[in-house]
């Protein structure tokens, strides 16, 4: 099997090695060179004014806490919305899929959006109605600070920390328990003991993926950290990228270089724990049985929780969003607003011809850059999985590298590559950056997919006579079609939301949805921007529905 | 200490049915044995220890530790598993991964508040108990399995339970260790001599190493006895055909004499061992292929079948012979050297003693 895909191996290497490497080593060279382009003369001066900033100190000190509260907040929930799916009786687990899969669905930019219109302190809706209720003379709540930043970062990160935790749990030997109890220890004590300890390096992981993604969030520091004055390192190198005419890429670069290599770093320890847990959670072996705790009298208290946290991650988020694209300006709810309701942000949205440019790329980028992504995915997948030789380890551990990449600074590493081709501020620009920053996407669900395609399944079918053509469309292809589909939806949804990566590279006529909704927050335009938001959720939803209908088309039985 | 069971009941509700895990079970388990509970998987008998360890909560019935009711319906008492004092060793072992063996064998004396000094004292003497000295610090994931089983049974034992309990803990080796394992766990139950309780579906396990068996089926305990007594003078078709291999013949009582039971059967009329059956009573005759030994031709004298070899099978220790009788098929085991072949007319003489009647 080695000797066979050495040539296919080495291809995608160059490819990949191309996509991942390429701007990594020009924000080397752009942080280290003199002036605008990556190619002036050695200097460290850049380097010494972005790291003697005075400013840069208080940065870092609100990254830390914006990004390690942010990941205990969405760890700990993780935590606790894990444990009562799989190790207690309690009622509606279906709401436990939906938490799951809402990231898909309701867009990062957009869910701090809903936030700002209810805890702004000007309007937000939910401090108005709080005021007249109470009749206070300020808002209670200013979103606009960093414990607001860490609790929306927190609520958008608690399904992929419990993408992580939710498994390990399920896995867990119970036994492991039920023998911490025989030996003497009570239920509490078991939990702190045993379970906790036992779940460590999955909770671990969970913790460092959502400091990974808290570094390179974008969303959460621009619409809520800015407005109040709130600067993170995302934000403070987006600063220095988009202050008109005086961008200074060099400087941004320069403290770039650090959030990079620190995410790197980051990505291969929790590449080193999950692969210890799967170690560490073992056995489970006949007869296995979890224990469901019975709830009784804190039964309804929990579930309560469970209800307001759901609420408050699925369904507030679009209410307010649609509520907001209906009403002429930010109101209390009331007779008077219903009365006041109409379209206008609407039309005003579909004669805009930027955000119909806007709508129109992110389409494009959505559809042809998942599909283009998707195929690269099949190959880099089929060589990881299946050929798995020292080259194919290579390609895996590139393919790997960049989950840590974080958008706004790989961007202006993309940006001094693109200026020297005649690709610099075309859509392809945007789409070659955004298959190179979320490639692990596809290929995770593509790579799963061909594990299950076990080598016995197409060797038996050589064996019953058919060719080796014939093997992959009536064997291989039917069964990776969910893998695919999968794939395909992640990629999809996240080209047509993504943000952080297309504030960097998106010029004027290369304008993305969420670009543009990030103007429109700039300039207080919310009724718009909801209009524009439900549309970029719309889009979304249509693209999942329709190559999920397709996929079920492909498949070759009903199961 | 003594186990008594009285009218112990649990019933699931899976798939719309009822299922009687366990059946009103009444069971005394005597103090300082070994007793299995043997049976086929799904007839209760983990449920059974499960409840006495208190990790399942029955729904009715007893249950008594010693002179302390850990359980009881009517008097609406239900010890938590972490109060009721025992040791236990899991199918999977269950050792903690993310201690090593030192720790999880001090553990239930952490528990129970031992001071340091002692918990030393007691983890070493009781790692040296299972053969594992020097091990304390190596991490419980770099155990083999064996060696893992001891830790099990270390911790079981290092807080001098009142009873252990065993759920199937052979069950995850392979088959040359698991005979050395049974071996190992049978000389350190007969020095500790503990009141043990020993879950398995394994026959050749549960011969080799109890004092008493209890077979169970659908819930009920059907036979309780010495492991000669049940292999030997089963009362039931089912508890002799599952402790080991057996012919079952149809047969009628036909005579009742002093220390021997007449029947005519399937394969001619036999002097059985001795049954308590009136006259023309339906029953089944059990002759398991170990105790017939064929040799070729007519055979003179009392309780002899004559037969045609149908098949032979070699299996290394023996040949597994298939001999039609009139029309009955019986087993049985031909040594390995024999001249016998397929086709052959043989014949035996069987001991009215090996010649077991069961109802049926």
């Amino acid at each position: 099997m080695t000797g066979r895909h050495s040539g296919l191996t080495l291809l995608l290497i160059a490819i990949v090695g191309f996509l991942t490497i390429c701007p990594v080593i020009m924000l080397i060279f752009g942080s280290l060179s003199e002036g605008l382009t990556a190619s002036g003369k050695f200097t460290l001066a850049k380097y010494i004014t972005a790291y003697t900033d005075p400013a840069l100190l208080e940065v870092i000190w609100n990254t830390v806490i914006f990004v390690g509260g942010a990941a205990t907040t969405a760890t700990a929930l993780a935590l606790f919305l894990a444990y009562l799916n799989i190790r207690t009786d309690i009622p509606f687990k279906f709401i436990f899929g939906i938490i799951s899969i809402i990231p898909m669905m309701i867009p990062h930019l957009l869910f701090s959006v809903s936030w700002v219109l209810l805890l702004n302190p000007s309007n937000g809706i939910l401090n108005l109605i709080l005021q007249q209720a109470f009749s206070l003379h300020h808002a209670p709540f200013n979103i606009y600070s960093l414990p607001g930043m860490v609790l929306v970062e927190g609520l958008l990160d608690l399904p992929i920390a419990y993408l992580i935790i939710a498994p390990a749990m399920a896995s867990f030997d119970a036994s492991l328990e039920e023998s911490s109890r025989v030996c003497g220890a009570s239920t509490a004590k078991t939990i702190f003991r045993i379970t906790l300890p036992v779940l460590r390096p999955a909770i671990l992981a969970a913790f460092i993926l959502c400091v990974i993604r808290g570094l390179a969030s974008f969303a959460v520091p621009s619409v809520i950290g800015m407005p109040g004055r709130i600067y993170v390192l995302a934000t403070h190198l987006y600063q220095m990228v988009s202050t008109g005419f005086a961008a200074d890429y060099g400087k941004a670069a320069a403290v770039g270089m650090s959030v990079l290599l620190a995410s790197i770093i980051l990505i291969y320890l929790y590449r080193y724990l999950t692969s210890a847990s799967d170690r560490f959670v073992t056995i489970a072996g006949r007869g296995y049985k979890p224990t469901i705790i019975k709830l009784q009298r804190s039964k309804i208290p929990l579930f309560l929780i469970l209800g307001f946290l759901s609420f408050i991650l699925i369904i507030l988020p679009v209410v307010v969003l649609f509520y907001t694209s209906l009403v002429p300006y930010s109101m209390v709810p009331s007779m008077r607003a219903l009365s006041m309701m109409g379209l206008k942000h609407w039309i005003e949205v579909l004669n805009d011809p930027i955000s119909l440019l806007s709508l129109k790329n992110s389409l494009f980028l959505g559809v042809v850059g998942a599909t283009l992504g998707i195929v690269l995915s099949i190959f880099v997948a089929y060589v990881i999985v299946k050929v798995r030789s020292r080259s194919a380890g290579i390609l895996e551990s590139l393919s790997f590298l960049s989950f840590s990449f974080p958008g706004i600074v790989i961007g202006v590493g993309f940006m001094w590559f693109f200026v020297r081709t005649p690709l610099y501020a075309t859509v392809w620009a945007l789409l070659i950056g955004y298959i190179a920053t979320y490639l692990p996407y596809g290929i995770r669900p593509l790579s799963s997919a061909f594990v299950q395609i076990h080598d016995h399944l197409e060797e038996s079918s050589l064996v019953a006579g058919a060719s080796y053509l014939t093997t992959l469309r009536r064997i291989v292809i039917p069964l990776l079609v969910p893998g695919i589909v999968s794939g395909w939806v992640l990629m999809a949804t996240m080209f047509v939301r993504e943000l952080s990566l297309s504030v960097v590279l998106s010029r004027p006529g290369t304008e993305v949805l969420a670009v543009q909704i990030l103007r429109f927050s700039e300039d207080g335009l919310w009724g718009k921007l909801s209009a524009l938001g439900i549309m970029m959720i719309g889009v979304s939803t249509l693209l999942v529905l329709l190559v999920t209908l397709i996929g079920r088309w492909f498949r070759p039985v009903d199961r | 200490m003594e186990i008594r069971i009285t009218g112990l009941r649990k019933h699931y509700a899976s798939d719309g049915r009822i299922i009687k895990a366990l059946d009103d079970v009444d069971l005394t388990i005597p103090s300082n044995q070994i007793f299995t509970l043997l049976g086929p998987s799904g007839c209760g008998k983990t449920t059974l220890l499960r409840s006495i360890v208190g990790l399942e909560s029955p729904d009715a019935g007893e249950i008594r530790i010693g002179d302390d009711i850990v359980y009881s319906s009517a008097q609406n008492i239900s010890l938590p598993t972490e109060k009721r004092g025992l040791g236990m060793v899991f199918q999977t072992y269950a050792i903690w991964p993310h201690m090593n063996v030192y720790d999880n064998v001090a553990y239930p004396l952490q528990n129970r508040k031992v001071p340091k000094e002692e918990i030393r004292r007691r983890v070493a003497e009781t790692l040296a108990f299972v053969q594992l000295e020097g091990y304390e610090n190596r991490p419980a994931t770099k155990l083999s399995g064996g060696q893992q089983q001891r830790v099990a049974l270390a911790r079981a034992l290092v807080a001098k339970p009142r009873v252990i309990l065993f759920d199937e803990p052979l069950s995850n080796l392979d088959a040359k260790l698991r005979e050395e394992t049974r071996k190992e766990l049978k000389t350190f139950l007969y020095d500790l001599q503990i009141t043990a309780v020993y879950v398995t579906h394994d026959r050749v396990e549960a011969l080799a190493l109890s004092d008493t068996i209890a077979v169970m089926r659908t819930g009920r305990i059907i036979e309780i006895g010495s492991p000669k007594k049940i292999y030997f003078d089963a009362e039931s078709e089912f508890v002799a055909d599952f402790i080991g291999r057996a012919n079952l013949v149809k047969a009628v009582v036909r005579q009742q004499l002093p220390g021997t039971t007449i029947v005519d059967s399937g394969i001619g009329r036999l002097s059985c061992r001795k049954g308590d059956f009136p006259p023309d009573t339906k029953v089944t005759l059990c002759l398991r292929p170990e105790f017939i030994s064929l040799a070729r031709g007519d055979h003179p004298g009392t309780n002899v079948v004559q037969g045609t070899i149908v098949s032979m099978v070699f299996v290394g220790d023996a040949f597994e012979g298939e001999i039609r009788v009139g029309d009955q098929h019986l087993l049985a085991r031909i040594e390995p050297e024999t001249d016998l072949a397929v086709g052959d007319e043989v014949g035996f003489q069987v001991s009215p003693d090996h010649c077991l009647l069961v109802a049926g």
